[in-house]
């Protein structure tokens, strides 16, 4: 008899034969015929026993061959099946806690880029002790859920590519997103989780709580934030800041000019301005002006003029300037400040462009003009995105009031790539609108999520407040392959992918709905998620949720139509027939779902850039390289004709604008320019304008960027880097070069 | 300068190809011409493969004009080369019915406005492309002249001028030649 037995993991534990004999009684147990009684278990177990010395065997596994075979033998066939599935089972798991394992040392020991698993996120410092922690956290979860959480349809849906479950590391924890109010937010302070700010009062205070409020709701979400009224939140701001300096200028002109002292000069200036039916603000100085000289006698007259016309000039000069720094200070703290764990900057995207009082026009010609310039030494700044709103009547046409603003929108667009811009006018996102309320204006978040139709309360169908819960993409270039050129067939397909997705978008939806407000502590606690202002602490959240979407996305259509015709969408007029068909289908679906429940399921133009890779690679594995499908490393972005195909832009824009009115919860199209936009504004606006005309509702100009191949700067260079400052021709020394990488992550070494 | 009335039509010209959409070709989005054969041989000119006379391929003004017009987000046409002044016959008509159709027309030449005078002595349809020109940029590359950041001109040697600067400059060299300007 062997005393010992080796494990699988090489080491050595007594031989314990009752550990036998209970793995023959469970598997017996299972199969729940077949019964085999006390003394047959004792005797199976002895004969095994009996062999295991009879052939000198002490290894697990062959501990396990040996069982299955007496059993055999014995006659236990069922019960030897569900011993071989038992131990089947285990050591699946066992497998997949060894591969969770290999992931860990690969995380501890590789530098990030050696080991993609490290780089997964662009965002997420992957070298970092807070980032691999993160990463650690992302895999075990990822562990935990594909084998405990997911229904089995989905998992398997997700493993073998067929659909994509998007944020799956986060599937029991979070939501997507959030479009803040930051106008509610600011009303009488509030609390971020780790102390309470109490309502700012300047410009700068409110840029400042801005990226609070990104980085702290962030912290609660797995996507990104969006500013849905950034104009409109930070007029406010901008008000509080002149009205300040009206006030000290004033002070300060009646100083001087009197021969006052400080402290008088103060007081005379509270008691001038007392009883007046307003305040004076930036746009209203010469209202003001009168409305002052009318509270005063005739002999005060000629000195309160004075006065406010120098308090006037001297706050709006120090408003400008203040809000120009505060801005500059905005996009610098959003790309360099941390947020989960410490290990990633926020995503942030902030829409503007409609508000038209002097404040809010103020705060866009700010953020603008600093954005223009471009942080530190001139650098392209990745964060906020910033998507610029364009509407007939307020900022589209020349003689509107924000039009200067546009045309400073895309003079900014043409040298740093942002903003983008989002058209209120496309009839889906026109049907909405309400002037002068911004919470009935369609906001986009940077990556294209667009909220606002609302099934669940059609009352409330609005930006602020509300989000995406999650989405998942299919694969529509498998399904075109699965069909085999067979339109119908791959109908009936899509129609089993889109069952699948509907069925797990609804279990996350239970598993999310499943937590409590102080899971959330800002998101909720601080009512900045619509509705939750009325729960309390420990209540349950699925009501409110109710009020984001359930998204169902799709990727790849060009390769899908590929696959069926022969010939994709930019190629042939009966394959854009047939894209549109079942772009569709898509939204039927969505919608249908959507009235079944009364929960917002919708339809996204998915932005995978990631993802498209993934789905690639498996169907190359499963189908081998075909042309114009699987011979490439990404899918194409969602409806959007292949970027390796030549089209002119008008043709590009007329091909996708009509599947923006399709996919309610979001869509870009992009517009690839060759040359310096910023020389051509021309050029640039033509290509918004006729966005604008086709119904498109998100869309972006994009251009090559220079490189600098020796510090690794990209962006527009003119005539000398702003990185290392060296012009064509000139070196930089390797001691300045050093000094940069301490920077810059990607200077070439 | 003053556009004649009536063109005779032409059959064909021969270009090296076309570009749908230039940003970098003048004023908004444009759709650039491409003429094959050049006289020049400035060097370092950045486009050699336009110079034989043989290479390219036909087409018609009636063809270009057919793709040009399909894209609504033109601001017009641009004519580069090559020589276009060596085909002035199909580009002037050409350029006549870019004009019919609202849109503007660039023209690059490597030869300046006083060296097409003489030519257009011998060739009147010299100058009825300039008469359809709004915006030409004349005179040879000049390598040691290069402008990297000045948007249109290659050197600094070449002028821009728009339709009216043609004119006056046409009038002051047809009274250096003694003639009286027309109009
Ligand atoms: S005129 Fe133009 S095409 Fe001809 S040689 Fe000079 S630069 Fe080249
Ligand atoms: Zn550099």
């Amino acid at each position: 008899m062997a005393k010992q037995i080796v494990k699988r993991d090489g080491c050595s534990v007594l031989f314990d034969s009752s550990k036998i004999l209970n793995a023959i009684a469970k598997a017996n147990k299972a199969v729940g015929e077949e019964e085999i009684t006390a003394t047959g278990l004792l005797f199976v177990t002895e004969e095994v026993c009996r062999l295991l010395e009879a052939r000198s065997l002490s290894n697990v596994e062959e501990i396990q061959d040996v069982v299955e075979e007496v059993l055999i033998r014995f006659g236990f066939s069922k019960t030897a099946k569900a011993y071989i599935l038992y131990r089947a089972e285990h050591t699946k798991i066992r497998d997949a806690e060894t591969y969770l394992m290999d992931i860990y040392k690969k995380l501890t020991w590789a530098p990030a880029k050696e080991e993609d698993i490290k780089r997964e996120n662009a965002n997420i410092d992957g070298d970092t002790a807070m980032g691999t922690m993160l990463r650690y956290g992302s895999e075990g979860s990822k562990f935990f859920i594909d084998n405990y959480v997911l229904p089995k349809d989905a998992a398997a849906g997700h493993a073998n590519g067929d659909i994509h479950i998007h944020d799956k590391d986060f599937y029991m924890l979070t939501e997507t997103c959030c479009q803040i109010d930051l106008i509610r937010l600011f009303k009488k302070g509030f609390s971020t989780g780790h102390g309470y700010l109490r309502e700012p009062n300047s410009i700068e205070s409110y840029a400042a709580l801005a990226c609070i409020a990104l980085q702290a709701n962030q912290n609660e979400m797995h996507g990104g934030q969006s500013i849905p009224n950034f104009d409109f939140a930070m007029a406010q701001g901008v008000n509080k800041t002149f009205r300040k300096e009206y006030v000290a200028a004033f002070a300060c002109f009646l100083e001087v000019k009197n021969e006052l002292d400080a402290a008088e000069a103060v007081a005379r200036t509270e008691v001038l301005l007392q009883g007046l039916p307003y305040q004076p603000t930036l746009g209203n100085g010469e209202a003001f002006g009168q409305a002052l000289l009318a509270c005063h006698g005739e002999t005060m007259r000629p000195l309160l003029a004075k006065t406010h016309l120098h308090a006037t000039q001297k706050a709006i000069q120090a408003t400008r300037r203040r809000t120009y720094q505060a801005m500059e200070a905005f996009i610098h703290n959003l790309n360099t400040m941390n947020s989960r764990a410490g290990a990633q900057v926020p995503f942030s995207s902030v829409n503007y462009g409609t508000d038209v009082s002097a404040e809010g026009r103020m705060v866009v010609e700010n953020l603008l003009l600093a954005t223009k310039a471009g942080l530190g030494n001139g650098e392209t700044s990745i964060f906020p995105v910033q998507i610029f709103k364009v509407k007939a009547g307020v900022s589209f046409n020349p003689e509107d009031p924000n039009y200067d603003l546009f045309r400073l929108a895309m003079e900014t667009s043409a040298r740093r790539l942002f903003p983008n811009f989002s058209f209120l006018d496309a009839p889906f996102n026109a049907q909405y609108y309400r002037e002068g309320d911004y919470n009935s204006e369609v906001a986009y978040m940077g990556c294209r999520t667009r909220v606002i139709g609302n099934v669940y309360d059609t009352e409330r169908q609005v930006t602020c407040g509300r989000g995406n819960l999650s989405f998942t993409t299919v694969n529509l270039p498998r399904l075109g392959l699965e069909a085999k050129g067979n339109t119908a067939a791959f109908f009936t397909l899509l129609d089993e992918r889109i069952d699948l997705v509907f069925r797990q978008l609804l279990h996350r939806f239970k598993v999310q709905g499943s937590k409590k407000v102080y899971n959330y502590p800002f998101l909720m606690g601080q009512g900045i998620w619509l509705d939750s202002e009325h729960l309390k602490w420990e209540d349950s959240i699925e009501e409110v949720l109710k009020h984001g979407t359930l998204t169902i996305g799709f990727i790849g259509l060009a390769e899908a139509l590929y696959a069926l015709l022969g010939k994709h969408h930019g190629q042939c007029e009966q394959a854009q027939a047939l894209g549109l068909q079942i772009v569709q289908h898509l939204r039927r679906r969505a919608d249908e779902k959507a009235r079944e429940t009364g929960l917002n399921f919708s339809l996204i133009a998915t932005p995978a850039e990631g993802l498209s890779g993934r789905f690639v690679a498996l169907d190359k594995q499963r189908y081998g390289t075909l042309e114009g499908i699987t011979d490439k490393d990404y899918y194409t972005n969602s409806f959007h004709v292949p970027v390796s195909f030549s089209i002119a832009a008008f043709r590009k824009i007329q091909l996708e604008a009509p599947y923006h009115a399709l996919t309610n919860a979001g869509h870009i199209s992009y517009v690839e320019l060759d040359g310096d936009a910023s020389k051509n504004l021309e050029a640039f606006e033509t290509i918004v304008r006729f966005m604008h005309a086709q119904g498109v509702g998100y869309g972006s100009i994009n251009h090559p960027l220079d490189r600098d191949p020796v510090c690794g700067y990209i962006g527009v260079i003119d005539d000398c880097c702003p990185r290392c400052g060296r012009k064509e021709g000139e070196g930089v020394s390797e001691e300045a070069l050093l000094q940069l990488k301490k920077q810059y992550h990607d200077v070439p070494m | 300068m003053q556009r004649n009335a009536s063109l005779p039509c032409v059959h064909s010209l021969r270009v090296h190809g076309v570009v749908e959409e230039s940003i970098v070709d003048g004023p908004g989005l444009r759709f650039v011409v491409f003429t094959q054969g050049c006289l020049h041989g400035c060097p370092g000119c950045h486009n050699p493969a336009t110079h034989s006379f043989g290479e390219g391929y036909e087409t018609t003004p009636q063809a270009l004009l057919t793709q040009f017009a399909t894209n609504p987000l033109l601001a017009g046409v641009t004519f580069s080369g090559g020589e276009p002044f060596l085909q002035p016959e199909p580009l002037a008509f050409l350029a006549k019915q870019v004009h019919a159709l609202g849109k503007t027309v660039v023209v690059y030449t490597g030869y300046t406005l006083e060296a097409l005078y003489p030519l257009a002595q011998e060739r009147p349809a010299v100058a009825s492309l300039l008469e359809q020109t709004d915006l030409l940029i004349d005179g040879p590359y000049v390598a040691a002249l290069r402008e990297l950041d000045s948007g249109l001109k290659g050197s600094s040697n070449q002028r821009i001028l728009d339709n009216e600067a043609i004119g006056s400059l046409w009038n002051v060299l047809q009274l250096r030649q003694g003639n009286v300007p027309n109009g």
